[in-house]
């Protein structure tokens, strides 16, 4: 069985919903600068995003920033995808519908500050009971299913810049096995004071410090023909392959290794790829990245896509992010139809990746 | 890596004499708090398990995974050679991940400011370390390490995750189970919902006060039976199948008729009908909700013939990602072994969720097939279906 991504949706720097994100994207000119915390001189973050204006009163007293992203952009999603509220056909696997959330620590602010009420109020367990479920780490996945009513299985990804590809990897697998029918597959990062404290004590004393980002992608997985022809399908997921690493020079040859896997599997080689969008980390994940790119497509020049200058490091939306561009990119250009994509992800913590991608008839129209 | 012990063999012992966990927390100050007992792993060196990363770099949460890891594959005649000889999944199931070290470093910010935070500390946060940890323990390139935050069903999660990638030809060997350690943060947060017990965890009792949190490890290994058989492994259980689903109902109420729904798509999963299951090692969490919601929905699978049901959290605590995946492993052992683990501290049963939950005392019993129950805030379920090998 071959699975497809149909249909996609984002919440970024760039605003609410997909076509400020492709304007964006196709224009190469970076988000409106947002409002820095802590330590930071610059950030991107989505504008003037609240979530009681934007999801509405019901359900959202207590909502956190990264809930209220990834319930912004599911239900983007679910608004937007064509023919989605159509009756699936008979012979569809389990039509009931899944989420599957990649995240770095789910919100670290909300964590934090349930931490700081027990250490500074009168008693230690004078917290709010209404946002201890934010401080539990699937509580973005839990309360999209809860808002949206989808009861397939709900799972939470935890990664940093490589989870949206082991995101899509779940996603792919739960259809390979029929556990899911369709999968709304995607990461999200919320840029918060406590976000830009934690990255500023992870650096290393002169490290280059990456203007961080912030938003949800999400897109729609689901079996190839599924859609009909409403959803003709934009890109097969061919292969999505890891490695780990276990110091910047293992970089190299570990992704170098993976990329190569997922060429393999595909029965691919480097010319067939038209479009590459590396997770474009700071410092020396992101040269190590490219190096490694360098020594397995020498020869081949994939046409690179870029979208962490435009909306800063999203990290655990990172990969999401740059899936959604290479879609993007390949639009109004029917001569890439059936050529590759080829997405790869660096994350400090040791994880590194990438997803092999066959752009459709769907993207290229 | 458990509250009764340390190792396959101290764990199997603990399960079977019933042996409690609980005991007063010390890893933070509990001051101001009426009570605040817990299920603490002590005596853990993490020196002894850890070998070629710095035990300093790692959060409590990811010792207790890696040290996990490296006695799962001891245990399992496994070598970092072998495991890196095939395509190796490691997927670690988690609810707080390093939230102990989030909580030491909002003291230092309460008390010194956000400047003065240790790097160290924040470096060790990311809950992909998890996982990654235990690949870059084994020195492992290639693996897929996957960390799954989906709360107190995580565990259980991580083991299906391994059980699909090994089915669909995607994986050989894959380690998994789930970890946590225990923190002020998830503490107070049950606290003040009213759900800690003041001294000790008594499900399906009438006079059941609640959970304990707890903490600890679980990691399995999982292979195909070709490769077990192969390598003359020692079989201590099949992983014969798992149901997943999502509530879509409330974040922290579990809900019923999904979470039967859940077992059922488990049991359809590994080929097994309701009166095949010898006992079901609930998530049993010890408070008025989970125990009548979750013995409800047993009763809606398993009609008026409802195996015998035990709660192992009742000696370990709620290890919250790693609740299941501990479960898990007994669940294995019993099969090996021929045991029901008990539900300790039990006085009288409570008619609202009414089983034979092996008060206090484990039986001795030949058993073929045993279902782990894992539920979870945001409505997350996934049931796993084990069955003795028959060669």
């Amino acid at each position: 069985m071959n699975t497809v991504i149909s249909a996609w949706a984002a919440v970024s720097p760039f605003g609410i919903g997909r076509q400020v994100f492709q304007d964006g994207l196709l224009a190469g000119r970076p988000a409106a600068a947002g409002e820095p915390a802590g330590p930071d001189k610059a950030a991107f973050t989505v504008p003037d995003f609240d979530p009681r204006a934007v999801l509405g009163k019901k359900g959202t007293r207590s909502m956190d920033r990264v809930t209220a992203l990834a319930a912004a952009t599911v239900g983007e999603l679910l608004a937007t995808a064509p023919g989605l509220d159509a009756p699936a056909a008979d012979d569809a696997p389990d039509p009931r519908r899944s989420v599957v959330l990649g995240t770095t620590t789910g919100s670290a602010q909300s964590m934090m500050d349930f931490t700081r009420s027990s250490l500074t109020e009168d008693k230690p367990f004078f917290v709010d009971p209404a946002r201890f479920p934010n401080t539990v780490m699937n509580c973005a996945a839990g309360a999209c299913a809860i808002r949206y009513q989808l009861k397939g299985p709900n799972a939470t990804i935890g990664g940093g810049r490589t989870a949206g590809l082991l995101a899509l990897n779940y996603a792919r697998r739960l259809q390979l096995t029929g556990r899911a029918g369709s999968v709304l597959c995607g990461a999200a990062e919320e840029y918060s004071h406590a976000r830009a404290w934690l990255g500023h004590h992870s650096r290393d004393t002169g490290e280059e410090a990456a203007v961080l980002g912030e938003g949800c992608a999400m897109m729609l997985i689901e079996p190839a023909g599924a859609g009909g022809p409403e959803r003709p399908g934009l890109a097969e997921v061919l292969t999505v392959q890891m490695g780990v690493y276990a110091d910047a020079e293992g970089i190299r040859p570990a992704l170098a290794d993976c990329v190569r896997r997922a060429l393999a599997t595909a029965e691919a080689a480097p010319g067939d790829l038209a479009l590459v969008a590396p997770g474009e980390a700071a410092g020396v994940l992101g040269e190590q990245e490219l190096a490694a790119l360098d020594e397995v497509l020498a020869g081949a020049a994939p046409e690179r896509v870029s979208c962490t200058e435009l909306i800063g490091d999203t990290s655990a939306a990172a990969a999401a992010f740059q899936i959604v561009s290479v879609l993007v990119s390949a639009q109004h250009r029917p001569a890439l139809a059936g050529r590759l994509a080829l997405v790869t992800a660096v994350d400090r913590d040791g994880a590194l990746g990438c997803a092999l991608l066959r752009l459709l008839d769907g993207a290229t129209a | 890596m458990s509250s009764i012990g340390i190792g396959v063999e101290e764990f199997r012992d603990g399960l079977r004499s019933g042996r409690s966990g609980v005991r007063p927390i010390s890893l933070y100050d509990t001051t101001g708090f009426e009570y605040a007992n817990g299920a603490e792993v002590v005596g853990f060196q993490p020196e002894r398990h850890i070998r070629t990363l710095d035990p300093q770099r790692l959060g409590r949460a990811t010792q207790f995974s890696v040290a996990a890891a490296r006695m799962a594959v001891a245990d399992a005649g496994l070598t970092a050679e072998a495991l890196d000889a095939g395509r190796c999944l490691i997927s670690v199931g988690t609810t707080d991940g390093e939230s102990h070290d989030l909580d030491r470093l909002v003291e230092t910010e309460v008390a010194e400011g956000p400047e003065h935070m240790d790097a160290i500390t924040a470096r060790r946060v990311p809950v992909g370390h998890l996982s990654t940890a235990v690949a870059r323990e084994f020195e492992l390139t290639r693996a897929e390490a996957v960390t799954v935050p989906t709360a107190c069903a995580a565990g259980n999660y991580a083991i299906g995750y391994g059980l699909d990638a090994i089915r669909i030809g995607e994986a050989d060997i894959a380690l998994c189970g789930g970890a946590d350690a225990v923190c002020r943060k998830t503490f107070t947060g049950f606290y003040r919902l009213g759900t800690i017990a003041p001294e000790k965890c008594q499900p399906f009792d009438a006079d059941r006060k609640g959970i304990l949190t707890g903490e600890g490890a679980g990691i399995l290994v999982l292979e195909s039976l070709e490769s077990a058989l192969a390598r003359g492994a020692r079989i201590y259980a099949e992983v014969l199948g798992y149901g997943l689903n999502c509530d879509a109902y409330h974040q922290v109420a579990p809900f019923g008729e999904s979470v039967a729904d859940c077992m059922r798509l488990a049991l359809d999963d590994a080929g097994v009908k309701p009166e095949e299951v010898d006992f079901i090692s609930a998530h049993g969490t010890g408070t008025k909700a989970n125990d009548t919601t979750e013995v409800g929905a047993i009763r809606s699978v398993f009609g008026d013939a409802v195996p015998r049901t035990i709660s192992m959290k009742s000696m370990l605590g709620h290890a919250m990602g790693a609740a299941s995946a501990l479960a898990a492993i007994g669940c294995a052992l019993a099969i090996k072994e021929g045991f029901i683990p008990p539900t300790i501290n039990h006085v009288q049963t409570d008619p609202e969720c009414a089983v034979d939950c092996v008060p206090n005392e484990a039986v001795e019993a030949d058993l073929r097939i045993v279902q782990n129950n894992g539920l979870a805030f945001g409505g997350n379920n996934a049931v796993v279906i084990f069955g003795s090998y028959q060669s």
